[in-house]
């Protein structure tokens, strides 16, 4: 084979290889970069609705009045609304005394250690049962596995009793009942 | 012959190389969010914390670098996230182990510089997500990118 021959094919293996070298090279990646994902559901939020107000209607001087968790048409009544079957965790805030609009007189109120109702099956005050939830405990100290009932509601009953003094003065007399709730994340 | 060897030579050096590879193998899963609760994820959850895995030449050093969202999306709302200094680990053991990794408590918010093992390297990510009190329903979602490179050493 003369030189020219050789300097040919010389050339044509070099070319071959820098075929083979630059299809191979391409295969190697300087880098690689993936994506991944952060995923959550937020669950409903809470609301609280006074859905009716402790009503004690017309009392006299001087005589105590009561009013039970089981009354429908007077027993306090809150609606909390969230996510079916959380946990949550309430606190209520009882008045000490109701008062007159203008506050120039006051009335003694008072809660007793059954006077809550918690109901997770969204009956009503007169007709929860046990099985709905806790009967009668104390609204100062509300059960820790309290949960929003599977169909995203659970009620709360309050019953209480007022002292009116022989020279209470008459009117209208009223005190507010704080309901706070909070999901507990279980 | 002798150009035959020498292509062979090429060949077998661009073999040698082997690109890098990463494979998600789980996503950041926080799962259902309370309202005004914070939902930590930690780096050992197996299957709620990330895991990427990275395949490439054992030995080789290589550089990993994550771009890690501040927020998460949803419906035009928006839930923070937070990711700390400790919530990434790393194991280049052939059987990696998510509980116990062999490097734990790393940066990620950090350029990580490590060797890959025999069979690679798995990473995990862990993060918190921090929904408001009144936060909306519904789902919410973030990107992570994770980019390697081969220093060269």
């Amino acid at each position: 084979m003369n030189k020219r021959g050789v300097g040919r094919k010389f050339a044509a293996v070099v070319v071959v290889a820098i075929i083979c070298f630059s299809l191979s090279v391409t295969s190697v990646r300087a880098q690689d970069v993936a994506t991944g994902t952060a995923t959550a559901t937020v669950l409903a939020a809470l609301s609280v609705i006074a859905a009716q107000n402790l009503i004690f209607g017309n009392i006299y001087q001087g005589v105590a009045a009561t009013v039970a968790n089981n009354i429908d048409a007077s027993s306090g009544i809150f609606n909390i609304l969230g996510q079916g079957s959380a946990g949550i965790s309430i606190s209520i805030v009882l008045p000490q005394f109701i008062a007159l609009a203008n506050g120039s007189d006051r009335m003694t109120i008072g809660f007793s250690s059954t006077d809550a109702t918690v109901d997770s099956n969204n009956t009503t005050p007169a007709t929860v049962v046990a099985g709905d939830g806790w009967i009668n405990t104390n609204p100062n100290n509300l059960p820790a596995g309290t949960v929003i009932g599977a169909a995203g509601q659970t009620n709360i009953y309050l019953g209480g009793r007022v002292y009116p003094s022989v020279d209470q003065t008459a009117g209208a007399y009223s005190g507010d009942i704080i309901l706070t709730v909070a999901y507990n994340g279980t | 012959m002798k150009y035959l060897v020498v292509i062979s030579a090429f060949l077998l050096l661009a073999a040698s190389c082997p690109a890098q590879t990463i494979t998600l193998n789980n996503d950041l899963i926080f799962g259902n969010v309370f309202p005004g609760i914070p939902m930590t994820i930690t780096k050992y959850s197996v299957g709620s914390a990330a895991e990427f895995h990275v395949a490439g030449t054992s030995g080789a050093e290589i550089s990993i670098q994550f771009a890690l969202p501040t927020y998460m999306h949803g419906s035009g709302f928006n839930i923070e996230m937070i990711f700390f200094e400790t919530d990434c680990s790393i194991d280049t053991l052939a059987s990696p182990s998510q509980t116990s990794p062999l490097f734990d408590n790393l940066n990620p918010w950090t350029t990580l510089v490590y060797r890959l093992g025999s069979a690679g390297l798995t990473l995990w990510l862990g993060g918190t997500a921090i929904p408001k009190v009144v936060q909306p329903p519904g789902s919410y979602t973030a990107t992570i990118v994770l980019t390697v490179a081969y220093t060269g050493a």
